[in-house]
């Protein structure tokens, strides 16, 4: 589903050139459950990015549902975004003028779809998360761990291929970090697949396979519970 | 998409409503005060009578002081203007002249009161499409055999009848008795383009009667007159002399007739010059009516002064704009990463954004008209005393309709900058540091 062959990324300004990853190579399959962990600027997010169709990458190949988006224009990318993955942040990133309704209905907007179907999609998702009967409410009269429950049902209204978790319980406390990761191992049970990128390792561990990622290569793609060993690619 | 768009940029303003409103009152006032000159051009500027204002001529005789160089004289001569007349050599024709009178009303109680009018020919109200709302003008008949014969506005009409109608019905005029056979509907052409001699933007006449009435009844003239030389005394001595006070307009109808018109008057003037008049060296011309307010330059040289300078503020407020809105935008960028994030293309940002742009163009537009029609009324203060007249001077739907568009798209090319800007945030970094 999403297979990246030496990806590389280089960040370059006038006066000094980052390579933020290099020769990197991932393959994950339909149904994964995938933590990403690694240090500070190891290049987590930028593989995210790449990932997420946000950020294009410098060399390699990055195959998405068998398709190489090398090549892609703005709006194709775009519609790739749309329809093949959801996005969770760990700011959650909800709009903050707009009610939980309008929060859910942005990307189903994008899609050209009608009225009636996105109204049917925004209540089972809000519903999904038990927040249907505030759906009229605005973020900001929602606690941390709702808002995520918003921002998770945003990115799976559009029924996407995967979903790309930045740092998803970052913001949370310890106990609505874990509903957090409960309801994501649910989604995950129910067939999406889900790339996560976490500094927590116990979440790491509570995945079914976590990649460390050192200096923008991987050091070592392991499966669950099993320690991360430090070697290059 | 049109609506969704229009709802976030309401949304947006109610976020930032100090610098959605300082957007909105710079547009208001930079297209307000364009707008104020803008009426002023668009109403004293404006073709009076676009239908067949390639058709009506006014005459160009020069026959002015010789040991000059001056232009030609505007009006013409009595001698001319009765030679023309009589001649019949146009389509149709006119000379007319501006005229003041008392009307002594019936009954005891009403007072007599003065009157300016216009000697014309019957052709005039023909020519120029002048709108009846009783009666008719008189016809050519009544002209030659000096009828008295009048035809009134609607308000004196009011004010004589009680706005009935009046054909048959006799007026004191002049010491006088005229018979009135018409009442004219609305018509206030601006500017007053046959007569651009004498204020060309202050009121219309109130009674009309036969131009060949004028000299034998000895009608006060309430016009512009000019002579080059002293006239010989008496009113004989007057009429015929080269003072010039009449205007001289002809309606012709192609190419074919405005040639052979001004043959015409060549062989007229020629003819003159053989009498010993018009020294100068030939120069008859013919202007329609766009030629003429162009030629006596209608418009007050005040307004031109005025259309740099608004345009100049327009500029100066859309450049404000052009720094708000960057402001505005680049602050959204985290939502705009989001947006990207869930699926926007850089087309669907930019037309978003547009949107918004026109919105708040859309909001300056109405409060601009707000302030241009407050500047209107400044500028019957200060040009009042020139215009004479200026229940004219206010917005009028074309007027509003030209305002709300210009706001909307002087704020979407103001925005233009700005959008760009702001579609081409790069999404990752504003969303990693939401």
């Amino acid at each position: 589903m999403l297979d990246m062959k030496n990806i590389r990324k280089v960040f370059r300004t006038d006066l000094v050139e980052t390579c933020a990853l290099d020769d990197f190579s991932l393959t994950v399959d339909q149904g994964e459950f995938v933590t990403i962990t690694g240090p500070s600027g190891c290049g987590k997010t930028t593989f995210l990015n790449i990932a997420g169709l946000l950020e294009t990458h410098s060399g390699g190949q990055y195959l998405l549902d068998g398709a190489d988006v090398s090549q892609l224009g703005d709006y194709a990318r775009a519609k790739l975004r749309n329809q093949k993955i959801g996005f969770i942040f760990q700011s959650f990133n909800l709009m903050p003028d707009l009610n939980l309704f309008d929060n859910i209905d942005v990307p189903l907007r994008y899609r050209g779809m009608k009225a009636g179907e996105r109204k049917e999609r925004i209540d089972k998702a809000l519903d999904s998360v038990g927040l249907f009967a505030r759906r009229k409410h605005v973020p900001a009269q929602l606690s941390g761990g709702q808002q995520q429950r918003v921002a998770i049902a945003r990115a799976l209204v559009g029924d996407p291929l995967f979903l790309l978790a930045d740092e998803p319980t970052g913001n949370l406390d310890s106990n609505t970090a874990q509903g957090v990761m409960t309801l994501l191992e649910e989604i995950n049970d129910s067939g999406t697949t889900i790339i996560m990128v976490t500094h927590d390792q116990s979440l790491a561990q509570q995945s079914k396979r976590n990649i460390h990622i050192l200096d923008g290569r991987i050091s070592n793609g392991t499966e669950s519970n099993s320690q991360p060993e430090a070697t290059a690619a | 998409m049109f609506f969704y768009y229009l709802r976030l940029s309401a949304l947006s303003y109610r976020r930032n409503p100090i610098l959605s409103s300082l957007m909105v009152l710079a547009i208001a006032i930079g297209v307000g005060a364009y707008m104020v000159i803008f009426t002023l051009n668009y109403v004293m500027g404006g073709n009076p009578i676009p239908q067949k204002s390639d058709q009506l001529f006014h005459l160009q005789i020069d026959s002015g002081n010789p040991n000059t160089e001056s232009d030609p004289p505007e009006q013409l001569t009595y001698i001319d203007a009765r030679a023309l007349i009589e001649a019949d050599a146009a389509f149709r024709e006119t000379p007319s002249s501006k005229i003041s009178g008392i009307i002594e009303p019936e009954g005891d109680d009403a007072r007599p009161f003065s009157v300016i009018g216009r000697g014309a020919a019957a052709d005039f109200f023909t020519m120029f499409n002048v709108p009846f709302l009783y009666g008719t003008p008189w016809d050519e008949s009544a002209d030659r055999n000096l009828q008295q014969v009048a035809v009134i506005t609607k308000e004196l009409n009011e004010r004589l009848f009680g706005g009935e109608d009046p054909s048959g019905q006799t007026l004191r005029f002049h010491s006088s008795n005229f018979q009135i056979v018409g009442v004219l509907d609305d018509w206030a052409p601006v500017p007053k383009f046959y007569d651009v001699n004498n204020n060309p933007f202050d009121g219309g006449e109130e009674i009309f009667i036969p131009w060949n009435l004028v000299a034998p009844m000895e009608f006060s003239r309430s016009g512009n007159t000019n002579c080059w030389k002293a006239p010989d005394p008496g009113r004989e001595g007057f009429l015929n002399s080269e003072c010039v006070w009449i205007q001289y307009w002809v309606e012709l109808r192609d190419g074919e007739e405005e040639e052979d018109y001004l043959q015409f008057l060549n062989n007229y003037v020629a003819e003159q010059k053989e009498f010993g008049r018009m020294p100068r060296p030939m120069n008859n011309a013919l202007f329609d009516v766009e030629e003429w307010l162009l030629k006596e330059e209608v418009l007050p040289n005040e307004t031109k002064i005025l259309s740099a300078l608004a345009a100049m503020l327009l500029a100066v407020c859309l450049l404000n704009t052009i720094g708000l809105l960057l402001s505005k935008f680049l602050g959204k960028s985290g939502e705009i990463g989001v947006r990207q994030a869930l699926g926007a293309h850089k087309g669907s940002l930019f037309m978003q954004h547009v949107i918004e742009a026109g919105f708040i163009g859309l909001l300056g537009g109405i409060i601009g008209l707000g302030v241009a029609a407050a500047g209107l009324e400044g500028i019957k203060v200060v040009l009042g005393d020139d215009l004479m007249m200026t229940d004219w001077i206010q917005l009028n739907p074309p007027v509003v309709a030209v305002t709300l568009v210009l706001a909307i798209f002087a704020t979407i090319a103001a925005g233009f900058y700005p959008i760009w800007r702001a579609c081409n945030v790069n999404p990752a970094i504003h969303l990693k540091t939401q």
